[in-house]
């Protein structure tokens, strides 16, 4: 007998057995209480494992389904979204001690931080990012990063403030956000902005970046979602004011906005007295105008039809030519370097110097 | 006006030069005194092609329509040596018989442009009609205009170019004209007699003789 068919038998009785003995196992005899082995356990305290090894219903159990459980009817108004939006315990003011860089005069830096919410990185990485947006945009953002809970001083209004601060240089937005709180950011526009960009729609770009910024978690995730976002509205801002010609910056922007106001101004004066003066003529000066072109026009086609006629005289003959009298220029153009002003005086060929 | 020949001021009624004795029987001589038979635009040269011709054509009809007593005669061909185009010139505007011209368009009021592009030179000669009016600085003008052109080879070019700045020419010289026909014909007027002279500054200092006119009746 050869060895594989002695390995293929010896498997299969194997299987066989295997399959015998789990059959036998597939429903395993539970231990059982010997006579008064129960009680003496019991006599002897607790017993590991008694709840689940009796077929007694379990006490709480038996309770809950005896008496239902009793439903809290209780008379609480539900809270409103800005009691959901405000953080349980409100910080309080901006401490006065942190006023001057908040409050105190334009800040020299795009983000606004001095009491240090954002760690080192995050400022660094958001101030990079506003750095940005200013080279690559006509208004700057500046941002004032504040916590969420805490309140402006009474003494201070955002809008005095951004007046004060930001109604020279070059156009600004000014957001202050509440780190952790987006909801209750505030935007407002420097004065040179007011007029050209509607509150409306300073509203929508705050609201669009505060939805981008309530879709993270993470109060600094937020900000930076916040951020990007309220660059991509001011872009459309410049788009929407037809401003995409690059600012000079600083004074030098104010000079040249000085200037070209007041040249525009002069122009405008210049022109509105003209412009007053001709329009009632306007009619009147489009119908001369239109008659001069046509008279132009005529005339033009009547000269190039109109005939010219020469006296004829009576011209004695010479040389003995009955119709010419051989009167005439000949120019030679055997060369570039022999041009028709050198040969205007015709001397005869004897006079010329060799 | 000068001799054709030797290019030396003549007398506006001279039968032959002064200088050199030239007059058309010398160019006879030369080139036959028989009548020549040809068209305006004689290209015997060769130097148009089909198109260059048309334009030509139409720049010479051109002139035609806005002057009609006169025309625009062009011949290319070779001749020789650069002084004897001038003679040339002469003679063909005598000699010549333009079969596409009317009758009633003598060659007086000829304006003839010849081409020899071998000797590389042009001339333009013109009749008796224009006498009073062209002289040698217009014509060596209007070929002025076309000598870039014909340096480069661009004869069509050139010659359109000649005939468009003839036109302008030709236009200044008939307002002229018809303001101040004297000016032209005090010039082919034969001279003035010294008694003459005499009696034309006398009458410029009186009041001119008024000559009774046919409708006034004359006193007995």
């Amino acid at each position: 007998m050869k060895p594989g068919r002695i390995l293929a038998v010896w498997l299969f009785a194997l299987g066989i057995a295997t399959a015998a003995r789990s059959a036998s196992f597939s429903e395993p005899v539970l231990p059982s209480w010997a006579d008064g082995e129960r009680e003496a356990m019991e006599e002897g305290g607790w017993i590991a494992g008694s709840i689940l090894l009796t077929d007694d219903p379990i006490p709480e159990e038996t309770a809950a389904e005896e008496s239902p459980p009793e439903t809290a009817e209780l008379d609480i108004a539900e809270p409103t979204a800005e009691e959901i939006a405000e953080p349980e315990e409100p910080d309080g003011e901006i401490p006065e001690s942190f006023w001057p860089e908040y409050f105190g005069q334009r800040p020299e830096s795009f983000l606004v931080d001095p009491q240090d919410l954002l760690s080192s990185v995050d400022f660094r990485d958001r101030l990079a990012f506003l750095n940005y947006h200013a080279g690559d945009s006509n208004i700057d953002l500046f941002v004032y990063l504040i916590k969420g809970g805490q309140e402006f001083p009474g003494e201070v209004r955002e809008e005095e403030l951004v007046e004060r601060c930001f109604s020279t240089g070059r156009p600004a937005a000014v957001v202050f956000y509440f780190l952790g709180a987006p909801q209750r950011s505030m935007i407002s526009l420097s004065p040179s902005l007011t007029d050209a960009v509607s509150s409306v729609e300073q509203r929508r770009a705050l609201d669009s970046s505060v939805m981008q910024a309530l879709e993270k978690t993470d109060p600094v995730d937020q900000f930076e979602a916040f951020l990007v976002q309220m660059s991509i509205r001011i872009y459309w801002m410049e788009r929407m004011m037809g401003s995409e010609r690059a600012e000079p910056s600083g004074e030098a922007y104010q000079v040249a906005r000085r200037t070209e106001e007041g040249e525009s101004h002069g122009l405008r004066d210049k022109i509105q007295p003209v412009l007053a003066t001709v329009k009632p003529h306007l009619p009147v000066g489009l119908v001369v105008l239109s008659a001069m072109i046509c008279g132009w026009v005529a005339n033009f086609v009547l000269r190039r039809r109109v005939r010219y006629r020469f006296p004829d005289f009576d011209v004695e003959q010479r040389l003995g030519g009955e119709h010419a009298a051989g009167i005439g220029a000949v120019i030679s153009f055997a060369s570039a370097s022999l041009p028709p002003a050198s040969q205007r005086d015709q001397v005869p060929d004897y006079l010329r110097r060799m | 006006m000068k001799c054709p020949r030797c290019v030396q001021r003549i007398h506006r009624a001279a039968s032959s030069c002064p200088h050199c004795g030239f007059s058309l029987g010398d160019a006879d001589g030369r080139y036959g005194s028989e009548e020549v038979r040809l068209r305006c635009l004689t290209d015997s040269a060769g130097i148009l092609r089909r198109g260059e011709r048309e334009r030509v054509e139409s720049a010479m009809e051109r002139i035609s329509q806005r002057f009609p007593q006169v025309f625009v005669a062009i011949y290319t061909g070779s001749l020789g040596e650069v002084s004897n185009l001038r003679q040339f010139g002469f003679w063909l505007l005598n000699r010549s018989a333009f079969e596409d011209l009317p009758p009633d368009k003598p060659n007086e009021a000829g304006i003839l442009i010849s081409i020899d592009p071998e000797s590389k030179a042009a001339g333009m000669v013109f009749g008796y009609l224009l006498d009073p009016f062209l002289d040698e600085s217009d014509t060596f003008d209007c070929l002025s205009r076309a000598h870039a052109y014909w340096l480069e080879g661009r004869y069509a070019d050139g010659i359109v170019r000649a005939l468009a700045h003839l036109e302008n020419v030709l236009v200044k010289k008939s307002r002229h004209a018809r303001r101040d026909p004297e000016h032209f014909q005090r010039k082919v007027l034969p001279p003035a007699m010294m008694g003459d002279l005499v009696r034309r500054i006398r009458d410029g200092h009186r009041a001119p003789a008024r000559l009774p006119q046919p409708d006034e009746e004359v006193a007995p």
